[in-house]
């Protein structure tokens, strides 16, 4: 009783707008308060501290900071180009060179809010000119930027891993087939789009322009296999691999690009430091949630009594992902993997999911949530770069968003999608 | 909108600067405001170096075989420092992340209800969460770092309770930057 009461005081916080982070531990202090007593108010100084000093999730301040100094190198823009070179003779060839750079992008700075902000500055406006209509650009764009959640090193990927207390490079190296094999579908969905609607395609195709562009770009293309090279072959771990993303980013980009634009730099450290402070404080506070619902073993419950209504390890499987898309429609990713990965993981455990699999189905639900209103956060980006309205911008997304879903239920129920590198480099 | 991803695209400042002209009554809240902003974001960028400093030099030292053995625990503590300072800050900016829709979308005078028990929780969590931390530094005297034994942990924990009244501070300041904004959008 008194745990339903305090999930609905919580849901009742966040519906007046008193921050996730803060309704968390607002909610879980009282309960705790009032089940062990007023003694135990010490211990919340003591838990928020110490929810935060996880080492692996330094790897989140670390690869926005990368993806910063990518944006104030001009190593984004040499990776557009790059890509234009190489896909723009495609009918709707900037569609194509969105979803390529997005690919890129993902495979450093893992945010997807970074990517389609930094990206969507760039190739909304330019789609715009070349006649594409807005909603169309926000969308693809949007959806493109969303890759980062399923493709390595992402953000999320991290927080389920740490939250679920599992290999974050295993579960790196799941989302890449998942991730390719999305980019790719985009790119189809995107290309048919083009075709039906005439779009036009970007610039013919050159070897010449795409041996030049290469030779700006290759310092940039060598980014992604440092940093996952290093994290994969298991020379770095996944927060030196960020330390490594932001050193090479920062030469690259000084000492051959020889461009550094300091006050972009400095907002967008100060924008990185305000998105890590953020989800880091939804991270400490579900640190005190997380010692109630241990205290109480509602995770254990929880999973025994849906146990009880289904063994079937796909059939809960299709409870969670249906649970996960409509958390998605209302939380922001890294809120929902913090408050419920933790409640749902002995479920996951007692039906014989392996959580490196599960790490990709909650991040490939994350993805499909960023796309869909109301809490989207990716998709609302796109839309204040393009200044097009959220509902309309919806509409054009639909095939994109089915891309997504399609990939989602394909990695759910064949699991040697995403497994099959992982069993065959670290098992 | 959504003040996070508006914030990460760097668009919140401009919608802000746009909707919250400085008049000269409110002046004293609105330069203790922009102080308060500009030492938090010193604040965040220094951690921000500092973490990435930090996690290089770990892995250099490593690779030349002379591995710093206060790494693991001091990364952490720059982490856990950013997350506070840089929550003040986003306090002050309004992009914790939330649910903000149905109370922007409920009439005015709810909406001023509802953001006063608002800001009474967040305040009244954090004067708790300030009191339990300083609890914390007293039973933490005598206590230093494992790796470094001259580094008090009553310094690395002070964050909780000097965070949690920056949080305080912060939240009633971007309060009254709300409730003035409500104000004004009912005359204009």
């Amino acid at each position: 009783m008194i745990l339903f009461l305090m999930l609905l005081a919580l849901l009742l916080l966040i519906l007046i707008d008193v921050p996730i982070g803060v309704a968390l531990g607002v909610t879980a202090a009282v309960t705790m308060a009032l089940t062990w007593g007023t003694h135990i108010i010490p211990n919340v100084g003591l838990t928020l501290y110490s929810g935060t000093t996880k080492f692996t999730l330094i790897a989140i301040p670390l690869f926005i900071l990368a993806g910063a100094i990518m944006n104030a190198t001009g190593i984004s823009r040499r990776l557009i180009t790059f890509t234009s070179a190489l896909v723009g003779f495609v009918r709707g060839g900037l569609a194509m060179v969105t979803i390529g750079s997005s690919l890129f992008f993902a495979e450093i700075s893992g945010s997807a809010v970074a990517g389609v902000a930094a990206l969507g500055s760039i190739l909304i406006p330019a789609m715009q000119r070349k006649g594409y209509p807005k909603e169309y650009a926000a969308a693809v764009t949007s959806s493109a930027a969303t890759l980062a959640v399923i493709l390595p090193p992402s953000l999320p990927m991290i927080i389920y891993a740490v939250m679920a207390g599992t290999s974050v490079v295993e579960v790196f190296l799941a989302g890449a087939v998942p991730g390719l094999l999305g980019g790719a579908m985009l790119m189809c969905v995107a290309w048919w789009t083009a075709v039906k609607n005439n779009y036009p395609v970007e610039e013919a195709f050159q070897l010449t322009r795409v041996r030049e562009t290469f030779k700006e770009a290759a310092w940039a293309l060598l980014l992604p296999v440092i940093v996952l090279g290093g994290i994969f072959s298991g020379w770095v771990t996944a927060t030196e691999g960020a330390g490594l993303a932001v050193v090479a980013a920062l030469l690259i980009g000084s000492l051959v690009y020889r461009e550094l634009n300091w006050s972009v730099l400095r907002a967008a450290m100060v924008e990185g430091g305000l998105q890590t402070a953020t989800v880091m404080l939804l991270v400490g506070a579900s640190a005190l949630l997380g010692d109630y619902l241990t205290g109480v073993q509602a995770p254990q419950m929880f999973a025994e009594s849906l146990m009880e209504f289904t063994s079937s390890r796909w059939m809960i499987l299709l409870i969670l992902n249906i649970f996960f898309l409509v958390i998605g429609l209302f939380m922001h990713s890294a809120a929902a993997i913090i408050l419920v990965v933790p409640i749902v993981m002995p479920l996951v455990h007692a039906a014989g999911i392996d959580p490196v699999h599960f790490g990709l189905i909650v991040t490939l639900n994350m993805a499909v949530g960023q796309q869909t209103p109301p809490v989207a956060s990716v998709l609302v980006t796109a839309c204040s770069i393009a200044k097009a309205d959220i509902w309309d911008v919806s509409k054009a997304n639909v095939p994109f968003v089915a891309v997504l879903v399609f990939i989602l239920f394909l990695v759910t129920y064949v699991p040697a999608i995403p497994m099959f590198l992982v069993e065959h480099f670290y098992r | 909108m959504d003040r996070t991803c508006l914030a990460a695209s760097g668009l919140l400042e401009k919608v802000q600067s746009r909707s919250q002209p400085v008049s000269p009554h409110n002046s004293f809240v609105s330069s203790l405001r922009s102080t308060l902003d500009r030492s938090l974001e010193w604040v965040v960028i220094v951690l921000t170096t500092l973490l990435a400093v930090v996690v290089v030099s770990g892995f250099l030292f490593r690779q030349f075989g002379a591995p710093l053995i206060w790494y693991d625990e001091v990364a952490p503590i720059l982490l856990a420092w950013l997350t506070y300072y840089g929550s003040g800050l986003a306090a002050l900016r309004r992009v914790h992340i939330g649910f903000p829709r149905l109370v922007a979308n409920s009439p005015k005078r709810l909406r001023i209800v509802l953001g006063w028990i608002r800001v009474t929780i967040v305040v009244g969590f954090f004067v708790v969460a300030a009191w339990a931390g300083w609890r914390v530094l007293e039973a933490l005297e005598d206590t230093y770092l494992v790796s470094l034994p001259w580094m008090s942990a009553q310094i690395t924990q002070s964050v909780i309770p000097i965070g949690s009244v920056i949080f305080i501070v912060a939240e009633i300041i971007a309060f009254t930057g709300w409730l003035k904004q409500q104000e004004e959008e009912s005359t204009s």
